[in-house]
This record gives C-alpha cells, sequence and structure tokens, in this order.
C-alpha cells in the first residue's frame, strides 16, 4: 500500500444525473433494451399462433433493477419509442405503453424491507380496480358466465392475488437471494404477479373496446396460462442470468433495486 | 436494418412544420373519441379521413397497406366474434330484445350449423376495427412528420421535464446499437451448435430467451462509460440550458389545437347529450 | 517556456471499492501547445489519470484523493465538473457509447447547450467544429450512418466546440481498422499542430505516439514510471517489455542493432528518424542475412475450405463480395487482413451458413454448405467473435461450456468429460464455479474458446481477438491460436494488427471492397507494400526497412518481417564488441 505524499482532499461526491436513484444512464440503456425486445417476437413455443415480443418479460425485471419509478420510465420510453418507430405491431398503442408502465411500476413496489413498504398498495389498487371493471363488464354488462369469467381469466386474477397478498413480499426476497436457483422462482413468480396487475390494467381498457362474448373467454381460458407459463419462464432465464451477471460485474445499485 | 430513426414523411408541408404540441393534443383528442364513440358510421368516417390525411401530407400507401395486411387476421376474428357470438351487448346497446339476422347457417352444417350472424353485432364489429385503425393510424400522422429534434424541444416545452426528454432521444440513439447486438449475439449462440428446432419447448424457451441476457449485461456496462461522457459534456440533468433547436408556436399551431380541443368538447356534449357517437344512437 | 495548462501535484486516488490506490504521488505539468503522450499497460492508470483532468475523478466516482490538480489555473476539486467540461473537452475510447445525439450537428450542440451558449453562437460553432475535423456535411446523419473514424472524428468535434484549453482522448483508436485509426491520428496531430490545440492522449499505438507526442508519460501500476521525450522514452525497449508495452518496430530494431555492437549512439524510435539511421549504419556494416529457409510451408491433401466465385449480395443491394475464389487446407494458419467493408466478415460467415451465397459455392471438407446446418457446421468449425461478452450466456464458467454440449444432446458423462478437458486445456479449471464475468477480459475471452473447444472443431476462426486489447492481451490470445495451431487444428485470424503477426501466421488474404487483393505466404504479403497501402494497411516498420535496406544496399534480402530478423541480418564487428 502506498503512502500518498499529498495533502488529503475533500471529496465532494456528486454522482451524475439521476431520477430517484437510478442513474440517467442506466435508465436509457435499459429503455433502449425495451426498444430493441420489442423487435423481437417470441413466437417459438407459440404453436397457437400467437406471439408477443419479448419485451413483455424484461418489463418487470428493469423494475427490479431501476426501482418502481426509474423503472417505469425506462420500460415506458422503451415501449413507446418502439410504437413510435413502428405502430403497426403495437395493437392499441396508448394501452402498449401504460401495460410496459405498469407492469414496472407493480415489479419496482415488490420489496421486503422497510424502504417504500407500502408502495404496492398503488399498483394493487390499479390492479384490483382494474379487475373490477374488466370482469363486472364482462358479466354484468355483457352477460359473460361466470365460469367463463374465472376460467378465462385465471391467469390474471390469480396473478393479481399473488400480488396482493404477503406472496409479493416471498418473491422480492427470492429474488434477492444469493441462490440463484431461487432467484429464477422468484423473477417467474414475480414476473406472473406483476406483468398480472399491467395485464388487467391493460385489459380493462381493450375490453372496454372489443367487448368479446363468452366464446372468446373460453378459448382465453386455454391460451393465456401457456402465454404467462412461456412469458414468465423467458422472465425467469433472462431476469436470473442478468441478476447474477450484475453482482458479478459490480454495477452500482440503484437506491430503490430489489435484487 | 434501415430502422435507425422514425421513419419520416419526405413532402414538405404545413403539417411537417407544425409545431408537436398541436399534434401531441391531436393524437391524444382522436385517441380518446375513437376509443369512446361506438358508432360504426362515425368510426369509418374518423379512420378514412385518417387515412386521407395521412396519404395528403405523405406518409406513403405502402405503409397504410401495411397496417391494414399485419391487422387483417385481427379483424376478421372481431368481424366474426362479435357477429356470431356479441348479443347480449348489442341487445342492451341498441334496446332491441331481438337482433336482426344477417344470415344463418343451415342447420345440417357440421359444428357451424345454426349459427346466425346479426346485423347489430356485425356493426359493432366494424365499429371495433375502425376503432382500432384510428387509434393506430393517428401514429403515423403525428410522429411521421415530426423531426425528432422538433419532437424533443416540443416535449420541452409542453412542460415535459427535461431528463425524460434526454431519455427518449438517448434511447433513439442506443436502441439501433443494441438492436445490432442482438444479431451479433443471436450468431454466436448459433454458431455453438444450438440447434432449436430439435429441443423441447421449455429447452428452446431457456436457450432463446438468453439471448436477452448478455444484451442486458453489456448495455449495463456501457451504462457505466455512459455516465462518464455525460459528466464530460456538463450534463447535469438541470432543465436550464439552451438549445439548438427551437419550435414556436405560430399561429397556425394554436389555431389547430384549438380546433381539436373544440372537436373534443362538440364530440362530448353530443355524445352525453343527444348520444352521437354512441351505438345504436342517431348516426 | 510556454505557459503551464494543467499541473499535477502529488496526486494519489483510490475508488471506493478499489483495494490499493489506482494513482500514486503523480506530479507533472502539461504546457499550452504540447502533445501530451500516456502509456503504460491495462490497469497501470492512464484512465484514471485522464479523468483527473476534469475532475470526474473524484467529484463523479467519489473514494480518497490527495494533492492537487490545476487545469487553466482552476483546482479541480474546488470546481463542478461541468465547468471543469468548459475548459477540459474528452474523448474516449468506444464511438458507440460516447454520441449521445440522434444527428451530428445535436452531438456538437449538446454539449454547449449544457454550458448555456446561446443558440446563434451555437450554430456558429457547428459548421467551424466540423470542418476541423473534415466532416462537413454531415450535419442531419444519425451517428449510426457514420464509419468508426467518423464516429471517432465527430467526438473530437463535439469536445472542440467547448473551445477547451486542453483535449484530451483516452486510447481514440483502439476500436478502429487502420484508416480509422489514421484518420484520427491525423485529425489529432493537425488539431495540435495547426491550432495549437494541447493533446493529452493515451493510446497504445506505439508507432504514431513516438512519432507525434512531444513528451510522454508511462505509467505503471498507478506510478509514474517514466517522464521524457518520445525519444526518451521509446528507447527504453527493456522498460517497455517489463511493463507489457510494445516499443516501435524501429527503435526495436536498432536497439537490437545496437545491442549487436552497431554504432548507434541514439536509438531512433519513429520511421524518418529510422532511415536517416539506416543509412549510416549500414554503411558501417556488413549485412549478411541468416541461413535460413525463407521459403513459406505448404499444405497438402483435399481442402478443407473452398470457395468458388463466391458472390454475396445483401438485401439492401450492397455486393460485398464479388466472386472469392480460394481453398484452405487442414492445419494451416491464415490471416485474413482489410478494412473494415472490405468483405473479411461476409466471406467468413459463408464458412459458417450464417450467410448463403448469391452465387458460386461454399465447401466445408468437400460437401457444400448448403447441404448442411449452422449446428452442423458449429462442430466442424469454431467462432470466435470479437467480443467475448456478447458470448457469455450463462451464470458460471463450467456451465457456459457444457452450454452448447448439453444443446447438442451428448450424454451427461460425455459433457461433463469434454468440460472437464476443455476448461484444462484453457486453464480454468479453477474457475468452473465462478461467474464468467468477474473475470478480467483475457479469461472471459478463454472461457469463450473453451466453450468452443469443447465442441472439438477442426477448424477456428478468430474475429479481431486483438482489438481493444493491449499487448500482452493481445499476445495472450495469439498465444492460444498457436496451441491449438500446433495441436493440428486449422486456424484462422482476422486482425488489424499486422506487426502481432509474424509470429503466427503462414498465409495471408489479402481483401479489398469485396474482393480478393492477394492470397499469398506472409513474407511475400507483407513485402507488398504498394498493395496494402492502396488499401490503407501499414505494413510493419521492420518490413519498411528492410526495403529500404535493399534500396540503400542494392542487393536482394529475404523478405524479413520482424525487427529480430532485420538486426539479425546485421554483422557490426568492427567496434569489436560483438564479434
Amino acid at each position: 500500500m502506498t503512502t500518498p505524499s499529498g495533502e488529503e482532499r475533500e471529496v465532494k461526491f456528486l454522482g451524475g444525473a439521476s431520477i430517484d436513484g437510478a442513474p440517467v444512464a442506466y435508465i436509457i440503456v435499459l429503455a433502449a433494451v425495451v426498444t430493441a425486445l420489442s423487435f423481437i417476437p417470441f413466437s417459438v413455443v407459440m404453436a397457437s399462433g400467437g406471439s408477443f415480443p419479448m419485451a413483455q418479460g424484461v418489463y418487470s425485471l428493469v423494475g427490479w433493477v431501476l426501482g418502481p419509478i426509474a423503472g417505469a420510465v425506462a420500460s415506458g420510453i422503451g415501449a413507446l419509442i418502439g410504437v413510435f418507430l413502428a405502430p403497426h405491431t403495437a395493437g392499441v398503442a396508448p394501452v402498449t405503453v401504460y401495460g410496459a408502465v405498469v407492469a414496472a411500476f407493480a415489479a419496482g413496489t415488490m420489496v421486503f424491507g422497510k424502504l417504500r413498504s407500502k408502495w404496492w398498495i398503488i399498483a394493487a389498487v390499479i390492479g384490483v380496480g382494474s379487475i373490477a371493471f374488466f370482469f363486472g363488464r364482462a358479466l354484468f354488462v355483457n352477460g359473460v358466465s361466470l365460469k367463463a369469467v374465472v376460467l378465462g381469466g385465471a391467469s390474471q386474477w390469480v396473478g393479481v392475488l399473488l400480488f396482493c397478498l404477503p406472496t409479493r413480499n416471498i418473491f422480492a426476497r427470492w429474488i434477492a437471494s444469493k441462490n440463484i436457483g431461487m432467484v429464477a422462482l422468484g423473477v417467474f413468480f414475480g414476473t406472473w404477479a406483476s406483468f398480472a396487475v399491467s395485464h388487467v390494467a391493460q385489459s380493462a381498457i381493450t375490453y372496454y373496446m372489443f367487448n368479446w362474448p363468452e366464446e372468446v373467454w373460453m378459448l382465453l381460458a386455454g391460451l393465456v396460462p401457456v402465454e404467462y407459463v412461456s412469458r414468465c419462464l423467458i422472465g425467469a432465464v433472462i431476469g436470473a442470468g442478468v441478476i447474477a451477471g450484475l453482482r458479478a460485474i459490480g454495477i452500482v445499485k440503484p437506491t430503490y433495486a430489489t435484487y | 436494418m434501415s430502422m435507425l430513426k422514425f421513419q419520416t414523411v419526405e413532402r414538405d408541408s404545413f403539417f411537417t412544420r407544425l409545431d408537436f404540441r398541436p399534434k401531441l393534443v391531436m393524437m391524444a383528442v382522436i385517441t380518446i373519441v375513437a376509443f369512446v364513440w361506438e358508432s360504426p358510421l362515425l368510426q369509418v368516417a374518423m379512420a378514412s379521413l385518417l387515412i386521407v390525411a395521412a396519404l395528403v401530407v405523405g406518409v406513403k400507401f405502402s405503409y397504410i397497406r401495411l397496417v391494414i395486411t399485419v391487422m387483417i387476421p385481427f379483424y376478421i376474428l372481431l368481424l366474426l366474434t362479435h357477429g356470431f357470438f356479441n348479443i347480449d351487448q348489442v341487445k342492451a346497446l341498441t334496446g332491441k330484445s331481438e337482433l336482426t339476422p344477417m344470415f344463418v347457417f343451415p342447420e345440417n352444417w357440421w359444428l357451424i350449423g345454426g349459427g346466425m350472424m346479426s346485423w347489430e353485432g356485425f356493426l359493432y364489429g366494424i365499429n371495433a376495427i375502425f376503432k382500432t385503425l384510428s387509434l393506430v393510424l393517428v401514429i403515423p400522422l403525428g410522429v411521421f412528420t415530426t423531426d425528432v429534434d422538433t419532437m424533443i424541444v416540443g416535449m420541452v416545452r409542453a412542460r415535459i421535464p427535461y431528463k425524460i426528454a434526454f431519455i427518449f432521444s438517448a434511447t433513439l440513439r442506443f436502441f439501433p446499437v443494441l438492436f445490432q447486438e442482438i444479431g451479433m449475439i443471436i450468431e454466436a449462440q448459433r454458431l455453438r451448435g444450438l440447434a432449436m428446432e430439435k429441443m423441447n419447448p421449455i429447452q428452446r424457451v431457456r436457450v432463446y430467451a438468453k439471448v436477452a441476457v448478455p444484451l442486458i449485461l453489456g448495455a449495463m456496462v456501457k451504462s457505466q462509460q455512459l455516465e462518464v461522457v455525460l459528466q464530460s459534456k456538463a450534463f447535469s440533468g438541470s432543465p436550464v440550458r439552451t438549445y439548438l433547436h427551437e419550435s414556436e408556436m405560430r399561429t397556425v399551431d394554436y389555431l389547430l389545437m384549438l380546433f381539436f380541443v373544440l372537436f373534443f368538447i362538440a364530440a362530448t356534449v353530443l355524445y352525453f347529450v343527444f348520444r352521437i357517437g354512441a351505438f345504436g344512437g342517431p348516426i | 517556456m510556454s505557459e503551464i495548462i494543467a499541473a499535477l501535484d502529488k496526486v494519489s486516488y483510490k475508488y471506493p471499492r478499489s483495494s490499493d490506490f489506482v494513482l500514486k504521488n503523480i506530479d507533472l505539468t502539461i504546457r499550452k501547445g504540447e502533445f501530451f503522450g500516456v502509456i503504460g499497460p491495462t490497469g497501470a492508470g492512464k484512465t484514471t489519470l485522464c479523468l483527473t483532468l476534469n475532475g470526474i475523478v473524484p467529484q463523479f466516482y467519489g473514494g480518497r484523493f490527495f494533492g492537487h490538480v490545476h487545469v487553466a489555473g482552476l483546482d479541480t476539486l474546488d470546481h463542478p465538473i461541468s465547468l471543469m467540461a468548459s475548459h477540459v473537452g474528452a474523448v474516449f475510447d468506444d464511438p458507440e457509447t460516447q454520441l449521445i445525439a440522434t444527428s451530428v450537428e445535436n452531438e456538437i450542440a449538446f454539449a454547449l447547450e449544457n454550458l448555456l451558449v446561446s443558440r446563434e453562437e451555437i450554430m456558429a460553432r457547428i459548421p467551424r467544429a466540423l470542418a476541423a475535423v473534415r466532416l462537413e456535411g454531415t450535419e442531419k446523419k444519425h451517428p449510426a450512418e457514420l464509419s468508426g473514424g467518423q464516429k471517432q472524428r465527430l467526438a473530437i468535434a463535439a469536445a472542440l466546440a467547448v473551445q477547451p484549453d486542453l483535449l484530451v482522448l483516452d486510447e481514440p483508436t483502439s476500436q478502429l481498422d487502420p484508416v480509422g485509426a489514421q484518420e484520427v491520428f491525423a485529425t489529432v496531430r493537425e488539431l495540435n499542430k495547426e491550432l495549437g490545440m494541447t493533446i493529452v492522449m493515451a493510446s497504445h499505438a506505439a508507432e504514431e505516439m513516438a512519432e507525434y507526442s512531444d513528451r510522454v508519460a508511462l505509467l505503471s501500476h498507478g506510478e509514474l514510471a517514466a517522464l521524457g521525450g518520445p525519444d526518451e522514452i521509446y528507447s527504453q525497449i527493456e522498460r517497455l517489455l517489463q511493463n507489457d508495452l510494445r516499443p516501435p518496430e524501429v527503435a526495436s530494431t536498432f536497439y537490437l542493432i545496437q545491442k549487436k555492437g552497431g554504432p548507434i549512439p541514439k536509438i531512433p524510435v519513429w520511421m524518418g528518424e529510422g532511415v536517416e539511421t539506416l543509412k549510416k549504419v549500414q554503411k558501417t556494416c556488413e549485412i549478411t542475412p541468416p541461413r535460413e529457409n525463407w521459403t513459406a510451408r505448404t499444405y497438402g491433401g483435399e481442402p478443407l475450405l473452398s470457395l468458388k466465385d463466391l458472390k454475396h449480395v445483401y438485401p439492401d443491394g450492397t455486393e460485398a463480395l464479388h466472386g472469392v475464389s480460394l481453398e484452405i487446407r487442414e492445419g494451416e494458419y491464415v490471416l485474413i487482413i482489410g478494412q473494415n467493408g472490405a468483405g473479411k466478415s461476409t466471406l467468413v460467415k459463408h464458412f459458417l451458413n450464417l450467410l448463403k451465397p448469391t452465387s458460386g459455392s461454399v465447401k466445408v471438407g468437400g460437401v457444400e454448405t448448403s447441404q448442411m446446418t449452422v449446428s452442423d457446421l458449429a462442430r466442424r468449425i469454431g467462432y470466435v467473435a470479437q467480443n467475448p461478452d456478447n458470448q457469455i450466456f450463462n451464470a458460471t464458467v463450467g456451465e457456459e461450456v457444457a452450454f452448447a454440449l448439453k444443446g447438442l444432446g451428448y450424454a451427461a458423462e460425455e459433457v461433463e468429460s469434454r468440460t472437464a478437458e476443455s476448461l484444462a486445456a484453457m486453464g480454468l479449471s479453477e474457475a468452473r464455479e465462478m461467474h464468467p464475468l468477474s473475470l478480467p477480459k483475457g479469461d472471459r475471452a478463454r472461457v469463450v474458446i473453451a466453450a468452443i473447444l469443447a465442441m472439438k472443431p477442426e477448424i477456428i476462426i478468430f474475429d479481431e481477438p486483438t482489438t481493444g486489447q493491449d499487448y500482452r492481451g493481445a499476445k495472450y490470445i495469439l498465444e492460444i491460436s498457436r496451441q491449438l495451431h500446433q495441436m493440428g487444428k486449422t486456424v484462422i485470424v482476422i486482425t488489424h494488427h499486422l506487426y502481432l503477426m509474424p509470429e503466427y501466421a503462414e498465409r495471408v488474404l489479402v481483401m479489398g471492397k469485396g474482393t480478393l487483393l492477394m492470397d499469398a505466404p506472409i513474407r511475400e504479403a507483407y513485402h507488398a507494400v504498394k498493395l496494402l497501402q492502396s488499401t490503407f494497411l501499414m505494413p510493419p516498420q521492420a518490413v519498411l526497412l528492410t526495403q529500404e535496406l535493399e534500396k540503400l544496399k542494392g542487393q536482394p534480402l529475404p523478405k524479413l518481417l520482424t525487427p529480430d530478423e532485420l538486426a539479425g541480418c546485421f554483422r557490426c564487428n568492427h567496434s569489436g564488441r560483438i564479434p
């Protein structure tokens, strides 16, 4: 160890520009990741012909890495640029962006410590409120049977339930675990829960537009769970790999990161 | 990959010279109105107007054709489900107790025999189709006709925090770099001899999804350098700065904004007072 | 003596998470108008030193800081980075991350906007800055539309636009091809000579630094190991080698001749001086090439790889290859050189079936690649891409190596034995349970190579393995390539660093604008100086000196490649020191 001969100086540590404790540079690159992955279709497992962009598998991860606010900004801007670049790929564009924002925000509020331990309530209100509107409209306006709604919307309501119950904290704890297998498990279920909140938030809007009748609900009962499993599997593979890598590189963690 | 930046129209017109703010208002108003309206006639009219407007300002016909081609399967789904199955809702909306048949499949047809397509369901499907079309088309109309610089300055002037506007523009800068990287990563993975076609679905998901791992980690490593670059260029995130590009609101911008605000108010009043725009309403 | 622009006084610095000091008691001054070089191996503290000049170290990173840095009279700890940024322009190594705007003009404007320069002033400065780096007319382009060299020149223009007192460049050419590097060096030199801009530049490009710098600081483990004129620093060959730095070949050559007793009072460090020295020395020394077999080794048998009339047109209409034919046999070590865009990667991708020929044929082991899948080919041909990090998919070194084997459906025991074998061959057995990204860059490259070796390919392609590496890192990977070659593998290397390759390669393919300009044994290819220069490739200085010597002596010499070979021809027994 060298002995410095100069006078020790007081270092004013300023850091760089940040949003809610996450460096702007992190937000930029992750937004760019979301945009880039918006153009990578994930259709290999969707024998049914359905397909969704890989970006959907990382919205939640962005929330865990950057925290709820910065995560929502990164996901939202990433998705927005994807929509601006190729509007025809987005379906209902504002809804796509809204979904990205809600998914990352909801994920970012999944914590197990004292820090921001009540923020999840905001996401829960969005989730439960949307479900009430979405299912309510189906049941009472469009005459869809209870059975169809319960089955067709199973992946969503189970996910929102997992988000509202203390399971949310358990998943967050797993994500922060040192054991990479646990991290993968935490990301799998965490993606399910946070994506479900986002999904019902989007469905509340799109359902108002499309008013799917009973037959479509029954069709969804078969398809949606397959999509959810593959989306969460993608999330878990990417999330566990990324979190292990971030720890190995030793990148400075944003203030409200969950991992 | 030529998708480096937003597609831009080549034609210079009054519309491309507009400030981004009236276009933002336009996009917001059209989105909300298209969302609320359920009248097939008004939806068709609005979508048609948007198509004409897009063509007039220089959006290529091939792009509009692309949008429609991409959406057709979804449109068919909408038309069939609403035509055949949407019964309770349209009954409630129209106040009718019986729907008007458009055609009925003969009883002896396998599976679909006896199925009836109703006029009301069909029209509801038409409403949903053109609603989606309007929601998609309003974006090229607003975005493809605006230079990125004008867009960013417009955002700042519209009181969007500078940091957000900056992240927006920097993301546009970096996404092509990452997109190119995805190509290299996929190649590297294929060169490990991983033959997707021989794997079971779960293996396939695991292998394919791993493409994103080096992408994200590489991006995070880049962000470290990016922070230093931003520092060395005196970036602090502060909105107190000058701008090379400027965008001033001119009379025509104010007029257009006013027009859309009035249109919005009119549409709201007509909808709630006279049910114009509602399904089964006067128009 | 001219005015002092920057002064470091007893500067020591430790990053918040580093265990030791990264800079140790550094004292130095930089004068106005000076071209100040900073050299040292990776980890010596070059980047940190550069960043102390604008206060990013320590104000952005934190940590412990001792001593004082003054730039333009300002103490870098007492003034915010944003103020220092108006005095110090900075240019970094990676062309991609340092351009942050969506157009060329916005890039130049960005720092000015942050510094509250008025719009009119910004508009006046943009054309001036672009003219200084010869990028006029590109104002509206997106950075992705520029070449690597243009991107770096744009970064320089953006730094110049703030009208700094000092321009700091940290390895600005390390990611570029030779054309790009030449562009950047020419630009920086012109700024220094014509406009009197003070330059601080860290670089591994020994030949250029020796020629352009006024003074050079050699850093070693955070200490200022030597400071002086380039003639002083670059002539101390042993010290450079001890510090894992590559001396300019001119200096090495005359150092070796001097050791043999050549009358060389002062070792020249750049080409112009070298030629002058050569003129004098050759008069007093006898030139007798050693009796060695200079002919290239030939390989028989059926070609392992063969191309016939290969044409490739990209979907956007770019014709990347115009009818290339060649054959590569088992056991060869082939070097492919050429600028970016010359068609090197396009060529190699055909071997791997990543690209399909527009016309012509590609055969591997006598079979058309069109009849093979990418994964069939991947078992025969291992491809090591430039950035190891783009090829790391797993959370431990062991899993990374086993990744492909599992995907290829080998039995568990086979996967295990191949993994263990491959890890051992690359010296990575100890690191098996570690995360690949926790290893240093050179080791990460080894992880990727181990993963590829596990598939037991016959052919291994290294695509620009030396880009962005220091001398030691580059040699390290090339040594691996040599081992593989000795194991009987066919090796193909793509690199821009011609001077690194004489010890390794046997045959050279020179590519230019989609054609094969030359296919010859390395000695012949490196001595085709005109042809190489026509495609902006710089032959090693030892080659140029050999040709110079031939002219001076009027006697033909063998086609020598290295300082060792060239110095080996000199018999300077008149001095009496070494007969």
